[in-house]
């Protein structure tokens, strides 16, 4: 609900130009990175003569040629691979456990389920920096012995570590699509003899369709972004650690991590394009509660 | 009777076990380990040699001393209490502003802003602190010392971020406050679009301005809000670090003007050279020991618990 009808339309260029104004270097910033990419030199002094369009950043970030003479090479489809396997592991993990969490917290009274839910509010609100030393040491106790699945085991382990962090919150927000929908439909399985789980699994899930997709959306970013976590945890590299790694390169590599982020940023830039309701609705969904 | 409980438990741990045994595995547990590395003088990871070399309240007192005694360490207590004040302001009147903004334009600008200014929340943080290490760079490829310089303003660039204190610190608050900016401004703006029509437009009839219409109504409708994002602010941006890590990492700032408390728990346990596990979980048993008070009171303030009905049509 706006407010159209009685709203005079003159004013309307003064507010769009005072808040594009404020979002000035939002634009500029995340634009000079993008357009560097494809540039010979760094275009960020805002001199744009020096832009000479090039896609030889884009073909080096794809053959891994770090560097001009040198022979460092990495495989970037390689990293690329392992940042999606985090993000993906991420989204799967938290989803599932939200939906069944959710779907309990919202639908079922038992004891302590208030107190649940403000543990929840709590640990969402937590400080994550005071966990992760108790988390890595964790890592360091449970650690495999055998060499063969140490790797495998960093990404078992940074999944669920970084998927725990998003829980509280996925699963208020899933608590809270929920509550949108109507008991009738619940109670027409319970009166057919239906167990909760048989409710909850047939007639529930496909109606929370779409608060599913937020909650694995903003699950996924929450993984694609995560540098913190992987770096510490993960023994392969990802997009974050790759260009943590290669920004002390010397001055004329920099177009080329631009490049790098341009495509770290790929799935950002993709969501924003096709599933802008979601992400403007999805925050204020959860927030309500 | 009997049945009817067995079955309701069965479904309830098939519906929470999964998530209680998150939490019990990635908060609880961690939670007291950190405490327990709080009284032992771990370092360097080294669990074999340190895990139960107990020291007592050694890293405590340490913490304590060096925050009458060490330049370092009183450079960060002051950077993370300038660094949450000034960035809180911004956070939530910038989150107020857009919402208010972006409610008296038409809904196709509006929502393309709304979406412009969760970029920062939403894309990658080493993708984000590349564009701000770009934009304030020190050289002459900085955005900012290249505008400057074409105004005529400065002859010659300045590395902003080693300029201390003030230029680190306002990166940082830059950097995180855009980040914080959207919070506010969802919030508020889900607030904005519950108050009744009605209201707002008896006010146009009576002549009211934008202004006038913000400051006597939308304003002190979202007082609740107010507060929601105030508090809940107050506590992430007391224990933020990520999006301010790579900065320092990258020289872009100074490294005691722009390292918050949180972040040097983190690089005192993480970072690069000497590393002392114990003395940062006992700087942060004190950081979450803050945030666990503030939690409890912003859930008083907020009244939250008034607001958990029970499930209305359970049996």
């Amino acid at each position: 609900m706006k407010d159209v009808e009685t709203r005079p339309s003159r004013y309307e260029w003064v507010i769009i130009l005072a808040i594009l104004l404020a979002s000035l270097p939002l634009i500029l910033g995340f634009s000079l990175l993008v357009l560097s990419s494809f540039s010979k030199e760094m275009v960020t002094n805002l001199d744009l003569s020096s832009f000479r369009f090039t896609l030889e950043n884009w073909i080096n970030v794809f053959q891994g040629k770090l560097a001009t003479t040198g022979g460092i090479r990495t495989n970037i489809l390689k990293v690329t691979f392992n940042t999606l396997i985090v993000a993906l592991g991420v989204a799967g993990v938290v989803t599932f456990i939200s939906a069944l969490a959710g779907y309990s917290l919202s639908r079922i009274d038992f004891r302590g389920r208030k107190h649940m839910m403000v543990l929840l509010l709590i640990l969402h609100a937590f400080p994550g920096v005071a966990l992760i030393v108790g988390v890595y040491l964790l890592y360091r106790l449970t650690f495999p012995q055998s060499p063969d699945i140490i790797r495998l085991y960093s990404f078992f382990y940074v999944i669920l570590a970084r998927a725990a962090l998003e829980i509280p919150m996925s699963v208020w927000l899933m608590k809270g699509f929920f509550d949108t929908i109507p008991w009738e439909f619940e109670w027409s399985g319970i009166i057919d003899g239906a167990s909760r789980i048989k409710v909850w699994w047939k007639i529930m899930l496909p109606l929370i369709k779409p608060g599913i997709l937020a909650v694995a959306l903003f699950a996924f970013l929450a993984g694609w972004q995560d540098i913190i976590y992987v770096r510490t945890f993960l023994i392969d590299q990802t997009l974050a650690t790759f260009i943590e790694a290669n920004i002390e390169a010397e001055y004329s590599h920099m177009p080329l991590i631009a490049a790098a982020g341009t495509l770290y940023l790929l799935p950002t830039i993709i969501f924003f394009l096709t599933a802008q309701q979601i992400l403007l609705q999805g925050y204020s969904g959860g927030i309500k509660g | 009777m009997n049945k009817i409980n067995r079955e309701k438990f069965t479904a309830l741990s098939f519906f929470l076990s999964p998530m209680i045994l998150m939490v019990v595995l990635f908060y609880l547990v961690p939670l007291v380990m950190t405490v327990y590395i709080s009284f032992t003088r771990m370092r360097n990871w080294n669990v074999e040699k340190y895990l139960t070399e107990f020291v007592g309240f050694y890293n405590y007192q340490r913490l304590f001393y060096m925050f009458q005694h060490d330049p370092t360490f009183k450079a960060v207590i002051l950077t993370t209490v300038v660094f949450v004040g000034i960035t809180l302001i911004i956070n939530v009147f910038g989150g107020l502003a857009l919402a208010l903004a972006t409610f008296f334009i038409s809904e196709k600008p509006a929502s393309s802003f709304r979406l412009l200014w969760l970029l920062p929340r939403m894309s990658p943080i080493a993708v984000y602190s590349l564009v701000w290490y770009y934009f304030f760079h020190g050289s002459e490829i900085g955005t900012l010392n290249s505008i400057l310089m074409k105004l005529g303003v400065i002859s010659q660039p300045i590395p902003w971020g080693q300029t201390v204190p003030w230029g680190a610190w306002s990166i940082i608050i830059f950097v995180n406050g855009l980040v914080g900016v959207s919070f506010g401004m969802i919030v508020f703006t889900s607030a904005l679009n519950q108050i009744p029509k009605e209201l707002i437009i008896a006010a146009r009839v009576d002549g009211a301005s934008a202004w006038e219409i913000s400051r006597k109504i939308l304003i002190p409708l979202t007082k609740w809000h107010f507060l929601y994002v105030l508090t809940w602010q107050f506590l992430s941006l007391l224990t933020t670090y990520p999006h301010i890590f790579l900065l320092v990492q990258w020289d872009l700032v100074n490294k005691d003007y722009g390292t918050t408390l949180a972040l040097y728990v983190f690089n005192t346990a993480f970072g690069r050279g000497e590393q002392d596990q114990g003395l940062a979980a006992a700087a942060a048993v004190i950081l979450s020991i803050i945030g666990i008070i503030g939690g409890f009171i912003t859930l008083k303030v907020l009244q939250f618990e008034k607001m958990m009905k029970r499930p209305r049509g359970d049996f």
